[in-house]
């Protein structure tokens, strides 16, 4: 174990076990409100996550600039002029909101006229995606693909608002697929899903898991696992 | 497969995208300008949302997490301003608005100059509803609110300190809230709400997402952990109980016809595979 | 005075013997790796960089949104095994590998891993770490965008999607397909399952991404841990069924249980 790789899993296990006591135990003194005492240090060690939170969308920001600035000193053909714009942009916004404020109507109409039309723009595209998507992959090939098929067709049908309205069995039909097939389905994906977010705590937590960490020297990994 | 002979079957099966997107904004923007006012069912989640709310004693404090972005506007966005009518119409209850979401401020000025509630409610800001702003960190954000709210923030989205608004007096922690509502386009953060506020709190938990989402989120519903969950797309019903037909009453005709326009396209799709395969054209 | 809060004595209970479980797997895998079973997405790598070789165009890989320190990391960790892999594949056929990068925090890991994949197989020089790791944004759908552009000018024959992902499943699914890439995705994220489902040519479900990268790389620690993710989905079952069994008899014990 090396000092790089020794410190930082020391506070991964030191503020995992304090969040994780005051989730579980209520450990002697308690306060008279009933909170014992990893309640404050909880509370202060989210306060801290919030505030590296907000850190990192800087970083981020710091990063942009990075990268797209080396894509505009060394002329990087057919990028060059959009990392260019890119900064540009980053810069009218950081100044628009610094100066009148973030929610200031001038910020305001800068968001609404750009980024929110183009996210919106974007997101909606996906609706012509999923149709050609549906159109040529839900085809009878098979007997799970003409499940797949039928499953479909019955959703898509109980999902648009009218039609429920002329064939009450799509809703019935529809109310079995959605809270007995697929909620049993999720259920499966979801206790495997929080099997590996576990599974990762507990190998980040004991320094077997160092990926969070970024690039280390073969010393430092601990010689990895034998296989 | 040569060209020239392309039989029906073929060509149904093989419709290019430029003709499936061709109609499909036909369909889109048809209803948009001339409204077929079809029928709008309304289903039981929306009923339940809405009887939650109508139940609140006065008094009562809400939280809302505005925690969409803007993709999600266009769904999202009716069914917030809906819930915020349907606040303000019944009196009484306190607002207190977060976001987990970086552009929940922005949104939420958006669905305020849309509302109106000075204007149209007498309400008053800082003392019927207020806006306490972003909170990075989504689900750390989310545990430090409930623990501590005063620690997390002391401010509201402009920057004034929180002590000067009345509606922030006696708010300290989850304990404070009597209703959680969250409108969200990730799952982070309306599974985060389950776990550090429902499971730690218990406090009872309306939740608002994406169509597509509402699927994964059923588990969570149909285990009590959400009272209502409902979908940005069911906005025209919740419209049609508060009697603010807006935005989302008008979707509704466009996602009727999308979504029979997408069951011809299946069922098309699978008739000429179908008759390809029958006369021989199976190749 | 109570110490343990009542409510969540069986969750405390339930996640110590999950991580005994892992522990103790994790070392009884350096003795002998456990087998796994099939997992035809994971197979057909070879298959699918062979074809890029062939077509000679690149391979592109994504782990979708997410950064290392939110709840999807372990899938974003899960998706740098199967880049590990892939890229050692990319090296051995001979095609260029391109990873999208959406979270600045992964790109000194990502180029590591496909550093290391060059310089093992006696390569150094070929690698391009420009061209190959590539930060394009950390907002969704600019960075959706950008995978959409590099898509539509480079072209890949194979289109890898491992990770956390959100509504730019869809996008990504559709325009790789149309540009005749071959694809493989997989992810825990159970909103964007059924869309690679319905577009991708192979498909990993929930939590086969993360056994993903202990199937390739046989690494004892990673086959270790899905060993006991293993057990405790077997003791998950168990309550599953005895809890349905006596709660149709009428008895409220596995309830009450779970409750503690």
């Amino acid at each position: 174990m090396t000092v790089r790789k020794t410190i930082p899993v020391v506070i991964v296990f030191v503020v995992a076990v304090v969040v994780m006591m005051d989730y579980f135990l209520v450990l002697p003194p308690v306060s008279e409100a009933g909170k014992s005492w990893t309640s404050g240090a909880v509370t202060n060690i989210q306060n801290w996550g919030i505030i590296l939170s907000a850190f990192a969308l800087g970083f981020g920001a710091v990063n942009l600039f990075y990268f797209h600035s080396r894509h505009i000193s060394r002329r990087t053909p057919g990028q060059w002029m959009y990392s260019l714009w890119l900064l540009i942009v980053i810069v009218i916004f950081t100044v628009i909101g610094v100066s009148m404020g973030a929610t200031s109507d001038g910020y305001s109409w800068l968001y609404n006229a750009s980024f929110f039309a183009l996210s919106a723009t974007v997101y909606s595209s996906l609706g012509f995606y999923m149709t050609s998507g549906l159109y040529r992959a839900l085809r009878f090939k098979n007997l799970e693909s003409g499940i797949f098929v039928v499953v479909g067709l019955v959703v898509l049908a109980r999902n648009a608002p009218a039609l429920t309205v002329y064939f009450p069995a799509l809703g019935v039909w529809g109310s079995f697929i959605s809270d007995v097939l697929t909620t049993s389905a999720q259920r499966g994906i979801m206790i495997g899903g929080a099997l590996g977010a576990i599974s990762l705590g507990i190998r980040t937590m004991t320094g077997r898991e160092t990926g969070f960490l970024g690039k280390l020297t073969e010393e430092e990994k601990g010689g990895g696992a034998v296989a | 497969m040569s060209g020239q002979d392309k039989s029906i079957w073929d060509t149904l099966e093989n419709i290019p995208r430029e003709v499936l997107y061709g109609i499909l904004i036909v369909v889109f923007v048809f209803p948009m300008v001339y409204p077929l006012g079809l029928p709008v069912p309304i289903s039981e989640n929306v009923r339940k949302w809405y009887r939650t709310i109508d139940e609140l004693p006065s008094g009562s404090v809400v939280l809302i997490d505005f925690g969409y972005s803007g993709g999600g506007e266009p769904e999202l966005g009716p069914m917030a301003v809906a819930v915020y009518h349907h606040l303000f119409k019944k009196g009484g209850i306190k607002v207190i608005c977060m976001s987990t979401s970086i552009e929940g401020p922005q949104l939420w000025d958006k669905a305020m100059a849309e509302i109106r509630p000075e204007q149209r409610y007498g309400a008053q800001y800082g003392v019927d509803y207020i806006n306490i702003g972003y909170i990075a960190g989504t689900e750390t954000a989310m545990a430090a609110v409930g623990k501590d709210l005063r620690a997390t923030t002391s401010t509201e989205y402009k920057g004034n300190s929180l002590d000067q608004y009345s509606i922030m007096d006696g708010i300290v922690d989850a304990t404070s809230f009597d209703l959680l509502i969250c409108y969200t386009t990730g799952g982070d953060q309306s599974e985060g709400w389950v776990r550090q506020w429902f499971t730690v709190y218990e406090t009872p938990y309306l939740c608002s997402v994406l169509a597509m989402m509402v699927p994964t989120m059923l588990p969570y519903q149909n285990a009590g952990q959400i009272v209502s969950l409902t979908s940005g797309a069911q906005a025209g019903e919740m419209e049609s109980l508060v009697k603010m037909p807006a935005r989302g009453i008008k979707s509704a005709d466009v996602i009727t016809l999308t979504h029979i326009l997408c069951l011809i396209y299946v069922v098309v799709g699978n008739v000429a595979q179908i008759g390809k395969k029958s006369s021989g054209g199976g190749r | 005075m109570a110490i343990l809060v009542t409510g969540r004595i069986f969750a405390l209970a339930m996640l110590i013997l999950i991580w005994i479980f892992i522990l103790w797997n994790m070392e009884e895998a350096k003795k002998q790796l456990p087998s796994f079973r099939k997992l035809t997405g994971l197979d057909a790598l070879p298959e699918m960089v062979g074809r890029a070789a062939e077509m000679n165009r690149p391979v592109h890989f994504t782990t979708g949104l997410g950064s290392l320190t939110t709840t999807v990391a372990p899938q974003l960790v899960a998706g740098l095994a199967v880049l590990a892999h892939v890229a050692e594949l990319c090296v051995n056929y001979g095609v260029k590998i391109i990873y999208s990068v959406y979270q600045p925090q992964v790109m000194p890991i990502a180029t590591e891993l496909i550093k290391e994949a060059y310089v093992t197989a006696g390569k150094p020089e070929e690698f391009h770490a420009e061209e190959s790791v590539r930060f394009l944004s950390d907002q969704q759908f600019a960075y959706a965008s950008a995978v959409q552009g590099i898509a539509e000018r480079e072209r890949p024959a194979a289109n890898i999607m491992i990770g956390p992902f959100y509504a730019e499943s869809m996008l990504f699914a559709e325009t790789f397909n149309r540009i005749g890439s071959i694809q493989l995705a997989g992810t825990a994220r159970g909103y964007q399952i059924p869309f690679f489902a319905i577009i991708c040519d192979y498909l990993l479900i929930g939590e086969e991404i993360y056994a993903a990268g202990a199937y390739l790389s046989k690494d004892a620690m990673q086959a270790g841990t899905i060993r006991g993710q293993d057990y405790g989905k077997a003791v998950a079952l168990i309550l599953i069924i005895l809890g349905v069994l006596m709660t149709a008899v009428g008895s409220s014990f596995i309830v009450d249980l779970l409750g503690m």
